[in-house]
């Protein structure tokens, strides 16, 4: 594994004061937010500057990883091992939240893997009871219609495990999930026991998979309800009449009523996602001219126009 | 992959099917903030009864704001107020993503 120079991920000198990695975080976190970033790859980017922060924001673990990086095999480049028992007489509590994606060399010195060597120390001088594992979040990215008929999903999941020796293996599982159908925008899905496995015989943790849709130009969720665009020919919003339209629900056939407007919205009760209570079906309706190509269809407009003397558009507005 | 693999059947959390110290373990913050938020109204509990509930969504703004907190060393309202925005531009990019479209197909 190679060394990570924290001090060069925030930008800042090794002799930075605390409040000077905490403005250095701060701007790199505001700039790869990973809800409001348009960077490329600003999320794995924000991954590595939470891990820098994470070591030089706390005393302890900076004083421990400065010790580390004055060793000359630290910048050899290449493989680095930590020397054997080089974090004893360090304390570190493990806190924060653990779905971030930390490197090897995080893991290794500061991680689970860490955690797992304190437990077990701990366990043999008989300190600590049986820990939880901890809880996996992941987000599963859905379509629309999935929440129609139900999906399966792989995850892949990321977890370190120490070998014999005491080095981090890391390993990547994949779940076969089932997704039910009804689900919607922000629930979760809880897979028991399938986290981090638990120290010294505790249970292990859960993995909670948060629903999010894909954006999809063609139709929208909002909790149960479905919103769907419907355009309409100038003479079907005119005239009204029936329409068959493609929604998630399958094709419908809809009465248009007459004289419907753009802006209108027709809703189809219970056709939208399938939970109980079912949502509905908003078909939000707007108006397409076409634009006249052969001289009958030129002819039509002109009439048109002429059988509407003194309609001005300008004063009517939109007609609905 | 020729093998096939367990499918893991996942329980769907329905309304109000978090307790306080779920919220806050899947958060990584202690119970006391979770307290406090919803006496700050910046946390919305479901349900009736004695014990404070939560659901899905709720948990899904706790850890964003939790987390703006921890990263800026925001005030929780203020950092409410991030999440505010940041639910409202998500909803409003939607649209305009439907909106765009039909502009596109005509």
């Amino acid at each position: 594994m190679d060394f990570k120079d924290y001090y060069q991920v925030l930008g800042v000198a090794p002799d930075a004061t605390e409040d000077d990695i905490r403005k250095a975080y701060r701007q790199l976190a505001r700039k790869y937010h990973p809800d409001v970033s348009k960077e490329p790859g600003a999320a794995a980017r924000m991954a590595e500057v939470n891990e820098a922060n994470t070591v030089l924001s706390d005393p302890e673990k900076r004083a421990a990883y400065d010790q580390l990086a004055s060793q000359p095999q630290a910048h050899a480049g290449g493989g680095f091992q930590p020397p054997p028992n080089w974090d004893a007489g360090w304390e570190f509590s493990g806190e924060g939240v653990s779905e971030e994606a930390y490197s090897d060399f995080f893991e290794q010195l500061f991680g689970r893997a860490a955690r797992h060597r304190a437990g077990g120390a701990r366990a043999a001088q008989g300190r600590a009871g049986p820990l939880r594992g901890e809880d996996h979040y992941a987000r599963v990215e859905l379509d629309l219609l999935d929440a129609y008929r139900g999906a399966e999903r792989t995850i892949a999941l990321q977890s370190g495990r120490l070998d014999e020796q005491g080095h981090l293996r890391r390993e990547e599982r994949h779940l076969q999930v089932r997704i039910p159908k009804g689900v919607r925008e922000g629930q979760h899905i809880r897979l028991a026991g399938q986290g981090n496995p638990g120290l010294n015989g505790g249970p292990a943790g859960d993995l909670l998979l948060e629903v999010v849709f894909r954006p999809d130009p063609r139709w929208r969720a909002e909790g149960r309800d479905v919103y769907q665009r419907m355009p309409l020919a100038a003479w079907e919003a005119a005239l009204g009449g029936p329409a068959e339209v493609a929604t998630p629900a399958g094709t419908v056939e809809v009465q248009v009523p007459a004289r419907s407007g753009a802006g209108r919205k027709l809703r189809l009760k219970g056709r939208g996602i399938p939970s109980s209570p079912p949502g509905d079906l908003y078909l939000e309706l707007e108006v397409v001219v076409p634009p006249p190509i052969t001289d009958a269809q030129r002819a039509a407009y002109e009439a048109l126009r002429d059988s509407y003397p003194g309609f001005d558009v300008r004063r009517a507005g939109s007609g609905a | 992959m020729t093998m096939r693999e367990t499918i893991h059947e996942g329980e769907v959390l329905g309304e109000a099917a978090l307790s306080m110290e779920d919220v806050a373990r899947l958060c990584g913050v202690q119970v006391a903030w979770v307290h406090e938020h919803v006496l700050a109204g910046v946390l919305r509990t479901a349900g009736q009864g004695g014990e404070w509930r939560f659901d899905s969504a709720t948990l899904v703004r706790a850890r964003r704001v939790a987390r703006l907190e921890s990263d800026f060393a925001a005030d929780p309202q203020l950092a409410a107020l991030a999440a505010d925005l940041m639910e409202e531009v998500a909803r409003l990019r939607r649209r305009l993503l439907m909106l765009e479209d039909g502009e596109a197909g005509h």
